[in-house]
């Protein structure tokens, strides 16, 4: 006889499964080093060496530079790691022609989304950790130094890169290999518009309310006030919540349509 | 009360931008019965097969596996379905007692490594089991995927072209493994092959397919004689002429 868990218990070791698949093809291919190693490391010193030139020649005014900047890098790769994790998870699942296998077992849409993700932490905490790292070794610049607070701001910044992760799945799903670009160049398109290490009244004017409009915006605008000792920003963070929820909301609708949309037209093909 | 069937598939259609792929097609495979899904290339198999797992939705028409309608009661219907074709790779960076394991998780096994060990041994390749996907040939990697498909002992077995790049010795092997796992497990088959002889050493039941429509219903024997040809390859022979003199006069 069999045995099999069924429940909740099934679903966990379902979601632990499609983790473990992705920590294997992690561990076997150095390449993806890049993503979570080297270009945190690019962008911390890159950002880092800005703000300390910056400091050094307009005195104290601009060493605030130096911290929009470092505060900004951290942020930004706790975006950049969650979206990038969870898009090129399920590229993978297209590049090693997996989908139509994963299609036919028992597994929900959600418990597979939830494993990649679960996976996507892990190499989170090793980029996030990458950029903390260097900015205290290079720069003296403690990520810990700021205290809790972050966290909020963190968790928001997670929440909205697994969205945009979710609508590159959607726009994978529809439009195949053509969308993949898109796993890696959608983020640059949102960086300069959410304002990640200035504020977005320095953008040009006919920007400014599409930056508004981004969830994002408002998680950086919260901590880069924290970061600069000001009282726990809760206008920010609050309206960063409510845009990130609606942005999940809309990106899980979008991923529900694509997937409907997938199996109605036989996409499934494309990866047989 | 009976057992539902393995799989009841009623009035399916459907229709891409080419045209209609599959055209009201009904098939029903009873519990532990071995069936053939055959046809020429574009009579309509795959996108049969692909609507009988969920993974493309009809446009018309209804799909019950073990008693689960598709799509509601998708996952557990997949829990009674082991599926393995021919052409689906295995991941290269991961090993085949890793990827065994992931499935055998994904169908809810306590034990994955068991059964995964117990699979390879049943078709003779235990030897596999730390191999990489890369390491092994296109046989290995078809043996592999099978194995894969009967992990959980499943209701129902669905395989494409499930010895398409195996040698004889060992497509042999493989079909043995089959009607062991029908004859004692109690699993139904729906195989789809260009292999007509494998076709009528395996199933007791041919589903012959042309231009999206079901044209044949019978045993092996039944079939040949309806179309008054020798075997089974005469018959697909057959259709597939008369599809090519279609075709033409369009």
């Amino acid at each position: 006889m069999t045995e099999v868990y069924t429940g909740a218990a099934a679903s966990f070791w379902r979601v632990m499964a499609v983790a473990r698949r992705h920590g294997y093809v992690f561990q076997r291919s150095p390449h993806r080093l890049f993503d979570v190693v080297v270009w945190p490391a690019v962008d911390v010193v890159l950002f880092g060496s800005i703000g300390v030139f910056a400091a050094g020649r307009a005195g104290t005014a601009a060493s605030q530079v130096a911290l929009y900047l470092l505060v900004g890098v951290v942020l930004w790769h706790v975006v950049y790691q969650a979206q990038i994790a969870l898009a090129t998870g399920f590229l993978e699942e297209t590049w090693s022609r997996s989908v139509m296998s994963l299609m036919v077992t028992p597994m929900r849409e959600w418990e597979y989304v939830a494993g990649v993700a679960l996976f996507g932490m892990v190499k989170l905490v090793l980029g996030v950790g990458a950029v903390a790292l260097i900015a205290w070794f290079a720069y003296a610049f403690s990520i810990t130094s700021l205290g809790l607070g972050l966290l909020p701001v963190a968790a928001l910044l997670l929440a909205t890169g697994w969205a945009i992760a979710l609508f590159v799945i959607g726009l994978v799903l529809r439009f195949g290999a053509g969308a993949e670009a898109l796993a890696w160049g959608i983020l640059f398109v949102v960086m300069p518009l959410s304002g990640t290490f200035y504020p977005v009244s320095a953008l040009p004017g006919i920007l400014r309310p599409i930056g508004e409009a981004l969830p994002t915006t408002h998680a950086f605008a919260a901590g880069r006030a924290f970061a600069r000792g000001a009282p726990m920003p809760w206008h920010e963070l609050g309206v960063a919540a409510v845009g990130t929820a609606v942005l999940l909301v809309v990106a899980l609708a979008y991923l529900g349509w694509m997937l409907r949309v997938f199996r109605a037209r036989g996409l499934v093909t494309r990866y047989s | 009360m009976l057992p539902p069937a393995a799989l009841r598939a009623t009035g399916l259609v459907k229709d891409y931008r080419r045209g209609r792929a599959v055209d009201g097609v009904d098939l029903t495979v009873a519990p532990g019965e071995r069936v053939a899904l055959l046809g020429p290339n574009g009579a309509g198999k795959t996108t049969t097969l692909l609507m009988c797992l969920g993974a493309v939705t009809p446009d018309a028409g209804t799909v019950e596996i073990l008693g689960h309608r598709l799509p509601r009661e998708r996952t557990r219907a997949m829990a009674g379905v082991g599926f393995g074709a021919g052409y689906l790779p295995l991941p290269d960076r991961m090993r085949v007692i890793e990827y065994l394991r992931m499935y055998g998780r994904l169908a809810g096994l306590r034990r994955p490594d068991d059964a995964a060990r117990a699979a390879l041994e049943r078709f003779g390749a235990p030897h596999l089991a730390p191999a990489m996907g890369t390491e092994m040939s296109s046989g290995q990697k078809t043996l592999v995927g099978i194995a894969k498909a009967i992990l959980h002992r499943p209701s129902l077995l669905v395989l494409d072209e499930p010895t398409a790049s195996l040698d004889p010795d060992i497509a042999l092997r493989v079909r043995t493994a089959l009607r062991e796992i029908s004859d004692t497990g109690g699993a139904a088959l729906l195989v789809t092959s260009h292999n007509m002889v494998e076709v009528e050493r395996l199933c007791e039941r041919v589903v012959f397919l042309s231009a999206g429509r079901v044209v044949a219903d019978g045993t092996p024997d039944e079939i040949t004689e309806r179309f008054g040809r020798d075997d089974l390859e005469g018959v697909f022979l057959h259709l597939a002429e008369l599809r090519d003199r279609e075709g033409a006069l369009r």
